[in-house]
């Protein structure tokens, strides 16, 4: 199934990922959804979207444009004003900007929680969570507090949790935001990692350029007030990419072109 | 789908035992090393003589103060007694066994209407913070109960109660009850918003987000109204010693200290206040301060330079 065609895309993408390689099932099908909040401005309006499973898809927007609301409905947290949101697999796993660690609770209890209230036997839950912190390299670090850990290790034991959850969709919205450079790079190579171990679908909000050309198999370009998906790149995947590399700093370019170019139109 | 805890790997990527893998742990350990903040404990003995020594260095410089005073000023001693008078009456007070009756009389009364006081004052609390009309109904009435003085309760509770035990223990609650509830609304009130959204996201029943997320975060918050319901209990509970005397009331510390008043002595009059003040400052140290400090450190919410 191939994503419902848009008036709105205005360029061609840079790379068109051949369809026939890509036959994937939608993970995640939104049918004309628009949200407003009583009876304020449109936040969303008319977004028709199908990710594929497996996919990693970057939803890109400037502050306010209503990419966290659109992850917030795609995760049940908040109802839509219309249309529907259908996510195949059930419920997703969401992860957000700050790591929301349980601060009276050890790394690895935090993980246990998300096992328990999945229902994971007691006996279990200790060696699964064990397994899900080594992924994000933490391990060591089980029995530390939060307050203990750097942001960047709450961030990666707020990751494990997510993944405890076991759900095949994982949302994250700015789950990088606040870090400093240096543990971002980290951080996005140890997610493309756990993203290729794990095969899950990945909705990845952010308002950084360089990010989702760094991270996404696709990039959503959203418009603010309303929100409207206004362009999409579609990149094939020819394995990991460096935020230095030329490729991101070329498709960043484009895509922050164009992303001021929405913002500009809200002048005046 | 069966419940296993192992992770999905459905998606087989060209994914090999790598080098490169290794360099990035150690690269990320690395980084973890030196962003981890390094805890430095410090010894029981040197805790325990940071935080003893200076209240102590301080009593004896009050005592002593107040020794130099009679020495120099030399008042009458039925007016100002000096710091022997006053030891003295504790010590008769402690060999006709007065002293212990009254403090056990009233420990027993504190502690057991301070448990009351948490059994009644919990409820209310989680109904006040989880229910908004109720809230708005019944929130003014208890923080006007707060800040009203629960000796006020006395007279009334006599003419219910007559001279029993009872009457105590309603003034106790009166005292207790509003700040235990009050100290669990707003612990419940400065949950961060974002720690409930996580528990919806990981899929909690509204019984496990209570359990799990909602009682365990509001811990701190409902802590120090259990201080400050303790503190008005032992308040409330002096207040009603002092003024109802007689019937079935025992002896206790208040009752202790309004004989002395009728009897013109004073030195035993000041006695009874130090061994009342005393027993606050005990019961603060030995129970609330560790379990308050041991619930702070866990959270990190204790700065480094506090206990």
């Amino acid at each position: 199934m191939t994503s419902p065609a848009r008036t709105s895309v205005v360029t061609a993408p840079v790379q068109t990922a051949d369809p026939a390689l890509t036959p994937g099932l939608a993970a995640i099908t939104i049918e004309s959804l628009g949200k407003r909040y009583g009876t304020g401005p449109l936040v969303l309006d008319d977004i028709n979207l199908s990710i594929e499973a497996g996919q990693f898809v970057c939803l890109l927007g400037a502050s306010g444009c209503g990419k966290s609301t659109l992850l917030n409905i795609i995760a049940g947290l908040e109802k839509p004003t219309e249309g529907a949101v259908t996510v195949a697999s059930g419920k997703a796993a969401v992860m957000f900007q700050d790591a929301a660690l349980f601060p009276w609770l050890t790394a690895g209890r935090n993980v246990e929680i998300a096992l328990k209230l999945r229902g994971v036997p007691r006996k279990a839950r200790g060696a699964a969570a064990l397994e899900l912190l080594d992924l994000v390299n933490l391990a060591d670090a089980a029995n530390k507090r939060p307050h203990e850990l750097s942001g960047g290790m709450r961030q990666r034991v707020a990751l494990a949790r997510s993944l405890a959850q076991d759900r095949k969709v994982l949302l994250m919205d700015e789950p990088f935001a606040a870090l400093d450079a240096i543990t971002r790079d980290l951080l996005h190579e140890e997610l493309e990692r756990v993203w290729r171990q794990t095969g899950r679908t990945i909705v990845f909000v952010t308002h950084n350029v360089r990010e989702a050309a760094r991270l996404g198999e696709r990039i959503l370009l959203m418009s603010s007030r309303p929100g409207r998906i206004v362009n999409e790149w579609t990149i094939t995947d020819t394995g990991s990419r460096r935020i230095e590399s030329p490729e991101v700093a070329r498709l960043g370019d484009e895509i922050t072109d164009q992303l001021r170019e929405e913002i500009r139109r809200n002048a005046a | 789908m069966p419940l296993d805890a192992r992770i999905d790997t459905t998606r087989a990527a060209p994914h090999t035992p790598d080098p490169g893998h290794d360099e990035f742990r150690r690269l990320e350990a690395g980084l973890d090393s030196l962003q981890a903040v390094p805890e430095t404990p410090r010894g029981a003995f040197r805790r325990t003589v940071d935080g003893v020594l200076p209240p102590i260095l301080l009593l004896i410089a009050l005592v002593a103060a107040w020794q130099v005073y009679i020495l120099i000023a030399k008042p009458r001693p039925d007016l100002i007694p000096g710091p022997f008078d006053v030891f003295g009456a504790l010590a008769s007070a402690w060999s006709s066994e007065r002293l212990q009756l009254a403090v056990a009389t009233s420990l027993e009364r504190g502690g057991l209407g301070f448990l009351i006081a948490v059994a009644i004052g919990t409820p209310i609390g989680l109904l006040l913070a989880e229910c908004r009309p109720v809230r708005r109904a019944v929130g003014p009435l208890l923080s006007g109960l707060q800040v009203l003085p629960s000796v006020a309760w006395v007279p009334a509770a006599i003419i219910w109660f007559g001279l029993t035990d009872a009457t105590v223990y309603f003034v106790i609650l009166m005292g207790a009850v509003p700040s235990i509830a009050n100290g669990l609304v707003s612990g419940i009130d400065q949950i961060p918003p974002q720690l409930r959204r996580v528990g919806t996201v990981l899929g909690a029943s509204r019984f496990e987000m209570a359990t799990l997320v909602v009682l365990p975060a509001a811990l701190p918050g409902y802590f120090s109204g259990l201080k400050q319901g303790w503190a008005f209990a032992w308040r409330s509970l002096m207040a009603a010693e002092i003024i109802t005397t007689g019937g079935t009331i025992g002896f206790g510390l208040g009752t202790m200290l309004n004989q002395s008043r009728e009897l013109a002595d004073l030195a035993g009059v000041l006695a009874t206040i130090l061994v009342i003040l005393f027993v606050g400052i005990l019961v603060e140290l030995v129970f609330f301060a560790p379990i308050e400090r041991r619930l702070l450190r866990r959270r990190g919410l204790m700065a480094a330079g506090l206990r």
